[in-house]
């Protein structure tokens, strides 16, 4: 399988070194692109320093932008998966090969769970977690255990529908919409590790706002929505 | 209560268009969700304001309004304030990207026109003041 490894990065020059070598050690047979979301520090220096494959985005974009960016890419060399991996030093390269498996076995989505064995903890951190998988339980009847994890693989039809279209970031919404249109979605366990450097952005105003347009999107908008998956529109010039 | 059931109505109306036209917006893909949620909910609030009077009125005396039917004003004016706020903010960022933006590409695009073609305007540039920058 021809796998992109897209790895979104905001202001990561601390973290990305250790993340790039943990991926060619572990799993080199498989390609990747850091996607540098304009970053202010010198994250692309260090990357065309290092020789790391980069797509150097000139403006911030934000994380649904950067990856979009990362799967034209994919779309435009032919890739049969895209996997988004964090560039902070969370994800681990030993967890790419097993959703690599499981997206093999016909999945259009494998997210990297980290409560499909382990119990989810009851955190404040982990409230907003629970509300959003009972509202996606809620609005499509599948479980997922783990909806804000950053792991995921997509495969060639998710590639293409990202790509093109507009309200595809990769967020819990999404995965819910594309639940409700069919799309075969399956959850594996996997660990995470703690960030290497920098700091997450998630502050309390914007975790509110974050759960409040989360909600509003599964809950209500989706059934709004166009099935992309059923219209199948040719998509022949990405 | 408000004055008359019929401004009553006509918010119910209101509120019900805007969160219909902007669902249908979504549905043609030409608004991005986290843009249409200012107005569902701002539609929602107006749909609450004027099923439930009680609150209007409430409020209205709490703040000492002539009638509720001013508060409902203030609170339309005062969201829609906020609102062109945050879009005058965010105008006023998205121009300054794209003026980056447009800067980056040119100058991308020159180093690639310098550089596949070195030989022409080589020997004005020898004769030149050097390039700022």
């Amino acid at each position: 399988m021809k796998l992109l490894i897209v790895i979104p990065a905001y202001n990561e020059e601390e973290s990305l070194p250790a993340v790039i070598a943990d991926l060619r050690a572990v799993c080199p047979q498989y390609d990747y692109l850091v996607v540098n979301d304009g970053s202010t520090d010198t994250t692309a220096a260090l990357c065309r320093k290092n020789g790391y494959n980069l797509l150097d985005l000139s403006a911030n974009l934000g994380l649904a932008g950067a990856f979009q960016a990362g799967l034209l890419y994919a779309a435009r060399n032919g890739f049969d998966a895209a996997l988004q991996f964090d560039a902070d030093g969370q994800h681990l390269a030993k967890y790419v090969e097993p959703l690599v498996q499981e997206l093999e076995k016909g999945y259009d989505i494998v997210i990297g769970s980290r409560y499909v064995t382990v119990p989810k903890p009851i955190t404040l951190r982990m409230f907003g977690s629970f509300l959003i998988s009972f509202a996606m339980r809620f609005a499509t009847g599948h479980k997922i255990c783990d909806p804000t994890s950053g792991m995921r693989i997509f495969g060639r039809k998710m590639i293409e529908i990202f790509a093109q279209n507009l309200n595809y970031p990769p967020e819990p919404d999404t995965i819910s919409y594309l639940l409700h249109c069919g799309a075969k979605v399956h959850e594996v366990q996997v660990e995470v590790a703690p960030r290497l450097a920098g700091k997450s952005y998630l502050t309390f105003f914007r975790s509110a706002r974050y759960m409040l347009t989360t909600s509003i999107s599964i809950l209500l908008i989706q059934w709004f929505r166009k099935n992309d998956l059923e219209t199948g529109r040719e998509i022949s010039d990405v | 209560m408000f004055e008359t059931e019929a401004i009553r109505v006509i918010l119910v109306v209101g509120s019900l268009c805007t969160a219909v036209f902007m669902l249908q917006r979504i549905r043609a893909a030409k608004v991005q969700i986290r843009d249409s949620i200012f107005w569902l909910v701002f539609s929602a609030l107006l749909l609450v304001l004027s099923i439930f009077p009680g609150i209007a009125s409430w409020a209205s005396r709490q703040l000492g309004f002539m009638a509720p039917i001013n508060f409902v004003y203030l609170f339309i004016i005062f969201l829609l304030v906020i609102k062109l706020f945050s879009t005058t903010v965010r105008i006023s960022q998205m121009d300054a990207r794209l003026q980056q933006l447009t800067q980056r590409l040119a100058l991308a695009e020159k180093e690639r026109e310098d550089t596949a073609a070195p030989e022409e305007g080589t020997r004005e540039e020898q004769t030149s003041p050097p390039k700022p920058g």
